[in-house]
Formats: structure tokens, C-alpha cells, sequence
């Protein structure tokens, strides 16, 4: 999914799933060809973490919020907070690794609130 | 289904006013006030076509869009404003006339510097060409087109300048370069000359987009001949690594998505092609210019309907060894009744593209502008071919459709460059993101060559350039003509080295490009002591090899 500055706080910080979301450019090839490989997870992950972009130059909001200084930035969110951060870009492998270990983290919280 | 390009929205569009409006941070060039707009009101741009919108959000489609009508190319901007650089060569001019009667508003300059190279190795345009102004006069009145044409060279930045402020263009295709291998590989005289008019030509274009017209998309003709024939038989990706392309070294990972292929380019014309893919790469970056690096096989023909139109709107077409393509040389070949020379092995492979197929493409991405920033490759090519194989297809036409008899002959290979060769292309981006199917076949191309020059005027001046098709220009700077190596019958020779890939869309198993002749055992190399063995080892030669 696309995100906007306007869709953003209700498709991710409100999200009842962790949300990734690969802050992008349109002048950097690497985030333009990463886009198959997050169709990808999308699919592969489906109901488990939700899998969103969003283009820096047009969502100007959102970018300053979260202090992003290069692309492609990828930030794992969960109840509204930021669980993993990581900028540079990524393989499949190395994108379903830090899926996965994010998603660790957040079972690690939740099973400590329980 | 929908148009190749009718989800693109105003992004896309070179009407879209984004400077001023839109806070371009990928340098950092931070814009406070902008910034600071932005943060309270959000994106607004304003349209250079209508201004009565006011400020408004990006987001309307080419679909929505009334600027944007619907082709047989997918939606074109209505009387798009584009400016052809290089008007009066092959592929500018019959360009030109494509665009213009499908109601683009074309301007282009030219300096006819490709009309003097040609002249300066003693040849010309076997296909007589008109001046500009009976070009300019016959597209008015045959096809109804009025060319904007102003003789400039692209060299002088303050001329183009003027006249780019006056035409403000939507699009600009460059091909406004030299486009010849072998006249690069002359001396150091015309290495210099390729290399500076090309690169530094491009370079100083990039300046003037930048001030003049930031929002305009260049499309901008390299070649295939970049990538050269890595011996790896590594495929040649489109400009850009593949999403799924990683780097494996000392046991860790990286993904080479995205990142520029390497290019290993075959004479100082192709390395002068390279060097404006990092020049034109850099604008984008910087500058939020957007470009289509158009890596083109080796093109060939004589035909669209507009040039057909008219004899005055003919194209130009060369068949010397400097600026004429192999299947065009082919062809002049077969019809003055010499034999068809192949360089070297003549297992070489190359991607073909015919004119017309190459004028969709052009037009295609045209049509289709991409992002602000964005530069991206696209392989245009409809088909491999081993230079052998090409060689019997004009044989075989040449004999079957216009009975004239015709011998192959492999001569001394005067370049640097491997003869047999594994070969991979990828060209997924123009049969699947723009809508383009090729229409042109190679025998079909070729026939409607042959019915055009053995006309009795072009005929008579094949016969005077006949003399200036084999090759002489050798890329160790000797000049002597090359020699016979054999001279044979099409269809009495075996053809070996590897069978050429071309990929249009990726499948799960792509296919590799191997020999064509599977190893019956494995090859026994023996000392010169040893002993001979009775069952002889069979000899394969240079299968392999560069040379």
C-alpha cells in the first residue's frame, strides 16, 4: 500500500498489526526496484505485519516527523511506536530477516505485558 | 485493459509546475519557505496548461485528464511540445514525422554534422535526401506537419538555450550525437570529435533542462554496445540491477537492486555513450531531472509509413563501413552481387531492432514520462541475432523473393571484440510496462529494403559507394582493407557458438545461453610425449575464447 501524509496515522500507527514502511524516492533506483520484492513479502506475510511505502518528496509531513536523512529508510511500527529502524537498501533475505526480528521484539512486549 | 500509462498522475506530467511548489529535499536542498507551506497546506502544484486550476493536488490521472488524449500509444499529451535533437539524421527526421502526425507539436535542431562525416569518408546517403527546407516544405503539404526547425549545434549552449526558452519543450529525444563505432576508432583526430561532441554536448544539454525546462523528460539514445559481451555470460539487465540481484562476498550479503550495471563498452563511441549514462544519471540525482536512457540494438530498414509517404521524406540511409549498420550493409551487399562479409567467426552476437518498431518504442516512452528524479534503462531491442545468421536470412531473401544469387564471405575481424560469445538480454520494461509488441520481422524489413534499393537511381549510387563497405578501420589504428578469410554458399556452412537469450519476461527457470553444440565427452588434452590415443579427442576450437 501507498501511503499519504493524510492516511498515514490510520493505517499504521492505528493499525491493530505491525506495519513496515519503506520511506522512498523517486530519484533513487534501488527504493524503485525494491518495490517487487515488497509486493513480495506483502503476500508472503499476509495478516501477520502489513507492508506500506511512502514517497519522502511528496509526503513531506510524515518525513519530518520521523527524521528521515536517506532512502530507502525502513521503520517497523507497532501500536503506534517505532519497534526497528534501519536505512539502506535491502535483499529479500536480509528484509525477512529484520521482518523477523522485529516481529520477535514485538511478541517479547507482548508477552511482558501479559 | 488500460493504457500502458493511464494510472500516471500529474507527477508524471511536464505540465506539472514543481519548482516552487514542491520542497526537493534529496540533496538536502532544503527550502524553508517552501517547507514550511508544505507542512501547513500540503502538496499544491500549478499546471503550465491550465492555469485557471489554480493550486491543486497532484493527483490526477492521464486518464482523468482532459490535457491527455487517447492514442494507439496510450493517452499523449495534446499537441505535446516535443523538441527532437539531431532532426536531420536517420532515426531524428523519420521521428519527426511520427510524432508530428500524431498531432505533437515537434521542433528539432540539427547542424548536419552527421551529413558532413559522411561526405569527409567519401560517401553519402544511399537513399537520396532532400535539404531541410524541401523536408520541411514536403512534411507540410504531403502529411500536413509544420517542423519548427532551427540549425543549431548542440555544442552552442547559448543558441540552444534561446531556442529551447522559445519552444519550452515537454519531451526532448536526443539524438544529436555521432553514431559510429568505427569513425571513433579512425585516429585520435575523430576519437576526440565523437568523444566531445557526444558527451560534452549531452552534458552541457543537462545544464540548460536544468534552468530551462526542469520538468521536461529527456529520452536520450545510448546503445546496447554499453554493456558489451561479458564473457561471464552475465545478462544484460536493463541499465539497472533487478530487485532480486545480490552480492555474495566473503560469506556476507548485499542487494545490488537498482544499482548501475557495468558497462564495458566495445570503441570510443560506445565509452562516449557510457559516459553520458553517468552524466544523465547525476542530473536526475541532482536535479530532479527525469530521463529514459534508451539502450538501442543495432537498428536497420528503411521503412515507416510517414517516410514511405513521400520521396522527399525518404530518411537517410548508409551502408559504408563508418555509419552503415550490418543488415543495411547486408543488404547493399547482396545487391550489387558481392558477397555478404562477415566479420571474423561471425559468431557475434548482437540485438536488432527494425525503424518502424524502434519509432513505436520512442514514441511509447514519450508518452509515458517517468517521475521527478526518476532515470531509468530501458533495452530496445526485438531481437538477437548471430551476424552469421543475419547473412543467410538477406541470402535467403535475396534469393527466393528477388532471385539474386549471393555468396557469404568471412573476412580479417578489425575490431577488439570476442567472436564467439554467450549472450543475454533482458527487455522486460518495453513489452510490459509501455504496451510495445514488435510488428516488424526481420524478413519482412529486409524485403522492403530490398524492393526500395534495387530502384534503378538508388542502385546507381549503391554502385558508387561500393567501394567504402569493407572494412578498413581496424581498432589497432592500422588502415588496410581486411582480407578474405573464406568465401562459401549460405546454407552449406554449420553454424556453431551460442544460441542468443532474450528475455521478456522472467519465468521462473530463465534459460541460459549455451552452445549450440552440446559436448558428446569431455575434451582430453594431451601432452605432445604422449602417446596417441585410437579414439581422437574431438577438436573444439575458439568456442570459448575471446579474440
Amino acid at each position: 500500500m501507498e501511503l499519504t501524509d493524510k492516511n498515514f496515522e490510520k493505517e499504521v500507527l492505528k493499525s491493530d498489526i505491525p506495519v513496515l514502511v519503506e520511506f522512498w524516492g523517486s530519484w533513487c533506483p534501488p527504493c524503485q526496484v525494491e518495490k517487487k520484492i515488497l509486493a513480495k513479502l506483502e503476500e508472503e506475510y499476509n495478516g501477520k505485519i502489513k507492508i506500506c511505502t511512502i514517497n519522502i518528496d511528496r509526503n513531506p509531513k510524515v518525513t519530518f516527523k520521523y527524521y528521515i536523512k536517506g532512502v530507502p529508510t525502513y521503520i517497523i511500527f507497532y501500536n503506534g511506536k517505532i519497534i526497528y529502524r534501519d536505512i539502506a537498501a535491502k535483499s529479500e533475505k536480509q528484509l525477512k530477516e529484520m521482518i523477523e526480528k522485529a516481529i520477535n521484539r514485538i511478541n517479547k512486549i507482548v508477552n511482558m505485558n501479559y | 485493459m488500460k493504457p500502458h500509462n493511464a494510472e500516471k498522475t500529474c507527477w508524471n506530467c511536464p505540465a506539472a509546475i514543481l519548482k516552487g511548489n514542491v520542497d526537493f529535499r534529496a540533496c538536502g536542498q532544503s527550502v524553508e519557505a517552501i517547507r514550511k507551506r508544505v507542512e501547513r497546506e500540503g502538496i499544491l502544484i500549478e499546471c503550465a496548461r491550465q492555469p485557471d486550476l489554480g493550486r491543486f493536488e497532484p493527483t490526477i490521472t492521464f486518464e482523468e485528464c482532459p490535457q491527455w488524449r487517447l492514442t494507439e500509444y496510450g493517452y499523449m499529451l495534446e499537441n505535446m511540445r516535443v523538441m527532437i535533437l539531431g532532426i536531420d539524421g536517420y532515426l531524428g527526421w523519420t521521428l519527426a514525422l511520427k510524432l508530428g502526425r500524431l498531432g505533437c507539436e515537434v521542433s528539432g535542431v540539427d547542424n548536419f554534422l552527421r551529413r558532413r562525416c559522411v561526405k569527409e569518408k567519401g560517401s553519402m546517403s544511399i537513399v537520396p535526401i532532400a535539404s531541410m527546407e524541401e523536408r520541411l516544405e514536403a512534411a507540410r503539404e504531403v502529411l500536413g506537419i509544420d517542423i519548427n526547425f532551427r540549425e543549431i549545434d548542440i555544442l552552442d549552449r547559448e543558441k540552444l538555450g534561446r531556442f529551447m526558452k522559445e519552444v519550452k519543450p515537454e519531451a526532448i529525444i536526443h539524438y544529436g550525437e555521432i553514431p559510429s563505432a568505427p569513425y571513433s576508432m579512425v585516429d585520435c583526430d575523430h576519437a576526440i570529435k565523437v568523444q566531445y561532441n557526444n558527451v560534452i554536448g549531452t552534458l552541457g544539454l543537462l545544464f540548460l533542462m536544468k534552468e530551462i525546462v526542469p520538468e521536461s523528460c529527456l529520452i536520450k539514445l545510448g546503445t546496447l554496445g554499453e554493456y558489451g559481451s561479458p564473457l561471464t555470460g552475465r545478462p544484460l539487465f536493463e541499465g539497472l540491477f533487478p530487485a532480486d540481484a545480490v552480492l555474495i562476498w566473503g560469506g556476507r550479503e548485499w542487494s545490488l537492486g537498482g544499482e548501475v550495471t557495468p558497462r564495458d563498452p566495445l570503441s570510443f563511441y560506445h565509452v562516449s555513450k557510457v559516459q553520458d549514462t553517468f552524466n544523465i544519471y547525476e542530473a536526475c540525482k541532482y536535479w530532479w531531472l527525469r530521463s529514459y536512457d534508451i539502450m538501442q540494438g543495432v537498428i536497420y530498414g528503411v521503412h515507416t509509413d510517414e517516410v514511405a509517404a513521400d520521396p522527399r521524406l525518404r530518411t537517410r540511409l548508409d551502408v559504408d563501413e563508418w555509419f552503415g549498420t550490418v543488415v543495411n550493409r547486408f543488404v547493399a551487399q547482396a545487391i550489387l552481387g558481392m558477397p555478404l562479409t562477415v566479420y571474423g567467426e561471425g559468431q557475434q552476437i548482437r540485438g536488432f531492432i527494425a525503424l518502424e518498431d524502434a519509432m513505436e518504442c520512442m514514441t511509447r516512452l514519450t508518452s509515458s514520462p517517468p517521475e521527478p528524479g526518476q532515470y531509468d534503462v530501458v533495452n530496445q531491442v526485438s531481437g538477437l541475432h548471430k551476424l552469421i545468421d543475419l547473412a543467410e536470412t538477406v541470402a535467403r531473401v535475396a534469393s527466393e523473393k528477388f532471385d539474386i544469387p549471393v555468396k557469404i564471405q568471412r573476412v580479417e575481424n578489425p575490431r577488439v571484440e570476442a567472436d564467439v560469445h554467450p549472450y543475454e538480454v533482458v527487455s522486460e520494461k518495453l513489452p510490459n510496462t509501455f504496451g510495445f509488441r514488435p510488428k516488424v520481422t526481420l524478413e519482412k524489413e529486409i524485403t522492403r529494403m530490398f524492393e526500395l534499393l534495387t530502384q534503378p537511381e538508388i542502385k546507381e549510387r549503391l554502385k558508387r559507394v561500393a567501394h567504402l563497405i569493407r572494412p578498413s578501420t581496424w581498432w589497432s589504428g592500422e588502415k588496410r582493407v581486411a582480407e578474405t578469410i573464406e568465401v562459401y554458399t549460405p546454407g552449406t556452412k554449420r553454424v556453431g557458438g551460442f544460441q542468443p537469450v532474450l528475455i521478456t519476461k522472467r519465468e521462473a527457470i530463465v534459460p541460459v545461453s549455451k552452445p549450440v553444440e552440446e559436448l558428446e565427452e569431455p575434451i582430453q588434452v594431451l601432452a605432445k610425449d604422449d602417446p596417441p590415443k585410437k579414439k581422437t579427442a574431438k577438436k573444439v576450437s575458439k568456442r570459448n575464447g575471446a579474440h
